[in-house]
């Protein structure tokens, strides 16, 4: 019985390990092939794994093809903003479908819930019109616009404040604290967690987007990191290396961030699926 | 919902203040653009010239269509073969993950990597492994294979793509099973274990069905997701949709012909059109088939 | 190039390399309002819109707006340009928001649709502009000529032959004469049979499957008189596919020419796997770097034709229909389209006039021993008779049927005919739909 609980612990580690290199050996790949330098062949069999003079060239030589980092700014000049907006209309939504009583309450809710089954991808081309008509397209403000309040945001949103328990709000109304009071002061801070999660899903849905800005995006000195990146493998397909650190650029930061932040990111994901 | 007994202190437009940038934003880019769509289906609209109406010819040319029909296949495989995937795998790794052994949290952390990548990079990274010359075809040809194109073969992108897209959401549907089987009570795998159930017998038998609809949810989102498949394929297989187009999605079709100097608006309207409908139809099948189960 | 939406005409201007520039803001005069009748007197502000020039000709253009705004007075030019990438993007992006500029580069098929969405001026129906008509080549003025909207829509600019370059060493292994690249179809894959078999299958000599203008330089007819039906399935057309199936089985068309973008090729070609490839000016520099050897051993000549009328690619500068200036617009075009300014430009750079009779110059009919020197005037003898095969009204998701129906009929899915009468049937739809 011992031995048997010994093999399984031992098999399930091995699995374990199995797993960890296919989920994060691409990216120490990728890693090690963008710190391999002009002179080191990348094409050699078998593979050698670690670059034997590892070098930053790659790094400024991406740079030097493509602004990189404007395009890394602009990512995260969207990112921002849509978390910000998210944030805000969300929870201003939010709050209202669940704490306050007004005439076409359910009528709201359902513009939400109908908003949310109308998948962005068929409606990417009428948005792309609508853009060009506000004469917004090929401006990062289009690219944020269409997922600034996100629906399920909102109905996440909404779930949270319908949870908080009636009595926290009552004192504050006798004391004579009217909506917004009791909203800022009260009914926020008591969703912190759902917050966190709103705010990290928009950041990145937002960084990871690829459709919407591809389509709407024409000059190349507006490209978010993902549509830049595309173009560079277009382009310079032929430089594996360059392609590499390019792509450690857009995703380091968004490694970090995940480890620093990953306590909420795992409740995000349980809480968002679950409720949501 | 209960009633709120604030509900006479405050003032009556505050409401449709709180919910206004909200409704609006939802109002202009999501509401509006999908009855555009709807009406530019039933137009030969194009990306400069207004369209006129064309009642349902849009429609009636994609059945003869052979990029659609495709791209339609495409989409559907997608589905069939991503889905399964995505709905057991992660499963398995949540339980393997689940208890509390030493270095779990790290491993949790690692395999959520993937999910925290951009798409972009992920099929960057993975074009450059798939590559003729890249880090699995090296490792082949160390075990004595020849290379194998997967980026040169229409089926072989496809299924590298799919592989692509169960790898990268691995991480997020083993989360969601995490906070599922959280909720199931540690006694019934115990008792299980002193009967002396197997592995694979505890697992069908208890945590398969305690953990069912989020199985169905998962299986749901999975297959919206994709079915509406752009990113990965794009990536791999190039705009045009590798060999002979023959890895276009529909997704994919929708953007060629909607956009560009002469886009074909109005045919894409009905696209778009038909990847919404196909979407709501999965979802609701997808939950029906989970209640089904569950009335039995 | 990634997201390229019809690659060849973009392919073809590779003498403006995709540079990625700093950011212009687009401040067209005004926008929307009717615009002005040309035959008012030329004055105004107007802005200028090149397709990817000022990486490289910043001062020459400069300089040449000084010298305009010196003649007119009363005209101010804003020079814009744009990224070679995305361009057709910008330009309908500008058309639908009313924003064009008032004197803008396009190419052919670019025009069309800009012309049938009504954005362009027809010159030939301005007397302001109708005049100057006779300064050019007519299969100049022909080619910004639109099937069905009677007039040229743009003023011709440069032309260029797009050389196609080959590896001298690999034609002399496979024991061709290096100095005789292949003149016609029938050489060309008598040559890339030669090749295949004597490397074993190893060395392709084409890297790319059949365009349009292939079948066109072939000697297809590719659409009727009045361009309302694609013709490119008729015998002739079927024949050059299946010799092409013919080379892809045999090796002598690369591999994975099905899934090779013009990246892909030019890299099989540095790679020397591959023995003839077309390119651009550009390339050259970059072969000087990354591969020596190539260098040494590249040969350079025109694509291979059986009509005697090599393909040529057409630049051309269109007088947006709504602007608020158009006489000097007008004004403006012609200035920098006329034979002396032409023929200035195009000793800067390889491309070359449009205007009548430039071609005679001794700088392009005299051999002045440099290897530029030959290329240039064996360029400017082919392109005397040179056409643009490509169909304006060809869109680019016309191309791309073609192209995946060709990938079909490679793959041995269809048979060549069935493929071609395929992409035919589809083609026609789409234009009948447009």
């Amino acid at each position: 019985m011992r031995a048997s609980r010994i093999w399984g612990r031992a098999l399930r580690y091995a699995v374990l390990l199995a797993v960890l290199v296919i989920t994060v050996g691409p990216f120490l790949w990728q890693l090690s092939t963008s710190l391999k330098g002009r002179t080191e062949d990348i094409y050699t069999f078998p593979p050698r794994l670690l670059p034997r003079q590892p070098t930053l060239g790659n790094y400024k030589g991406v740079a030097d093809i493509i602004p990189v980092w404007d395009y890394a700014l602009n990512s995260l000049t969207v990112a921002v903003t849509n978390v910000v907006t998210n944030l805000v209309g969300a929870s201003l939504a939010g709050y209202a479908l669940a704490r306050l009583r007004f005439r076409g309450r359910r009528a709201a809710a359902l513009a939400f819930v109908l908003a949310l089954l109308v998948p962005l991808e068929s409606v990417v081309v009428a948005q792309f019109t609508l853009m060009r008509q506000l004469d917004l397209n090929n401006t990062l403000i289009a690219v944020v616009l269409p997922g600034c309040v996100g629906a399920m945001n909102v109905l996440l949103m909404r779930n949270a404040f319908g949870q908080l328990p009636y009595e926290t709000e009552e004192a504050a109304v006798i004391d004579g604290a009217n909506v917004w009071q009791r909203f800022v002061r009260i009914a926020l801070p008591s969703v912190k967690g759902t917050l966190a999660v709103v705010a990290i899903f928009s950041f990145m849905g937002s960084w990871d987007d690829f459709l919407w800005p591809l389509i709407v995006l024409s000059d190349s000195s507006k490209f978010t990191l993902t549509v830049g990146l595309n173009y560079l493998h277009g382009t310079f397909s032929n430089n594996q290396r360059l392609v590499a650190a390019g792509t450690i650029i857009a995703v380091a930061p968004l490694i970090a961030m995940f480890a620093c932040l990953q306590r909420y990111f795992f409740r995000g994901v349980g809480e968002g699926a679950v409720k949501g | 919902m209960r009633q709120s007994r604030g509900a006479a202190t405050h003032w009556a437009a505050s409401p449709w203040l709180f919910l206004l940038p909200g409704l609006a934003v939802i109002a202009v880019f999501n509401l509006y653009p999908f009855l555009a769509t709807v009406w530019q289906s039933f137009t030969d609209a194009r990306t400069l010239l207004p369209g006129h109406w064309v009642g349902l010819r849009n429609f009636q040319d994609m059945l003869h269509d052979d990029q659609f029909w495709t791209a339609l296949r495409n989409s559907a495989l997608y589905v069939a073969l991503v889905v399964p995937c995505t709905v057991l795998l992660p499963l398995l790794l949540a339980l393997l993950v689940q208890p509390r052994v030493r270095f779990v949290g790290f491993f949790r952390a690692a395999f959520y990597t993937p999910v925290v990548a951009s798409v972009v990079v992920v099929a960057l990274i993975w074009n450059w492994m798939l590559d003729d010359r890249g880090l699995i075809n090296g490792i082949l040809h160390a075990l004595g294979a020849g290379p194998v194109p997967f980026l040169g073969n229409g089926w072989l992108l496809l299924f590298s793509a799919m592989a692509l897209t169960v790898w990268k959401g691995l991480g997020y549907y083993m989360i969601i099973y995490l906070a599922a089987l959280a909720n199931v009570p540690r006694e019934l795998h115990e008792a299980a274990s002193v009967d002396g159930a197997g592995a694979v017998r505890r697992f069908l038998s208890i945590t398969v069905p305690s953990v069912r609809s989020t199985m169905v949810l998962v299986g749901a989102l999975s297959s919206v997701a994709a079915f509406k498949v752009f990113s990965e394929v794009f990536l791999m297989a190039g705009p045009t949709g590798g060999p002979a187009g023959q890895d276009t999605t529909l997704v994919m079709l929708v953007e060629r012909t909607g956009t560009g100097l002469s886009g074909r608006v109005g045919y894409a309207s009905a696209l778009s059109l038909v990847v919404f409908v196909i979407t709501l139809v999965l979802m609701l099948l997808v939950l029906r088939a989970g209640r089904g189960e569950g009335e039995r | 190039m990634p997201i390229s939406r019809g690659t060849l005409p973009r392919k073809a201007v590779g003498a403006a390399v995709p540079v990625v520039l700093a950011a212009l803001t687009l401040t067209a005069c005004g926008g929307g309002g009717g615009g002005t009748s040309a035959d008012g007197k030329v004055a105004g502000d107007i802005s200028f819109q090149t397709w990817n020039l000022r990486a490289n000709y910043k001062d020459y253009f400069n300089g040449l707006i000084a010298q305009f705004e010196k003649e007119y007075p009363d005209v101010r030019v804003k020079w814009i340009d744009q990224p070679a990438d995305h361009y057709a993007d910008k330009l309908s992006a500008d058309a639908a928001g009313g924003t064009m500029p008032d004197v803008v580069n396009v190419s052919p098929d670019l025009a069309y649709p800009l012309a049938r969405a009504g954005v362009l001026t027809n010159l030939d129906k301005e007397p302001a502009s109708a005049k100057y008509r006779g300064e050019y080549t007519p299969e100049a003025w022909q080619a910004n000529e639109m099937p069905g909207l009677n007039g040229g829509y743009a003023f011709p600019w440069y032309l260029n032959t797009g050389p196609l370059f080959y590896n001298k060493a690999l034609f002399a292994q496979a024991g061709l004469d290096p100095d005789r690249p292949p003149k016609t179809y029938d050489e060309l894959f008598a040559d890339a049979d030669a090749m295949a078999r004597h490397s074993g299958g190893k060395v392709a000599t084409l890297a790319a499957t059949p365009a349009i203008e292939d079948f066109g330089r072939y000697g297809v007819r590719l659409m009727n008189a009045d361009a309302s039906e694609f013709t490119y399935n008729e015998p002739k057309g079927v024949e050059l596919l299946n010799r092409y199936k013919q080379l892809y089985t045999s090796g002598g068309l690369d591999s994975t020419a099905l899934t090779n973008g013009p990246e892909e090729s030019g890299q099989k070609f540095l790679e020397q796997k591959v023995a003839m490839n077309p390119g651009s000016a550009h390339d050259l520099s970059n072969f000087k770097e990354n591969a020596p050897t190539l260098y040494k051993n590249l040969g350079i000549t025109d694509a291979p034709n059986n009509t005697g009328h090599p393909n040529m690619y057409v630049m051309g500068l269109g007088i947006s229909s709504t602007s608020r200036h158009k006489a000097a617009a007008i004004a403006f075009a012609h200035f920098v389209t006329d034979k002396r300014n032409q023929e200035s430009f195009a000793h800067k750079v390889a491309i070359f006039p449009s205007t009548k009779g430039s071609l005679d110059e001794p700088y392009w009919t005299r051999d002045d021993g440099t290897d530029e020197g030959r290329v240039r005037v064996a360029a400017a003898r082919m392109l005397k008779g040179a056409v643009n095969y490509t169909p304006v009204v060809m869109s680019d998701e016309m191309k791309t049927v073609l192209q995946n129906q060709v990938a079909l009929a490679l793959q041995g899915k269809k048979s060549p005919k069935q493929a071609l009468d395929d992409a035919v049937a589809q083609s026609d739809r789409l234009l009948k739909q447009s």
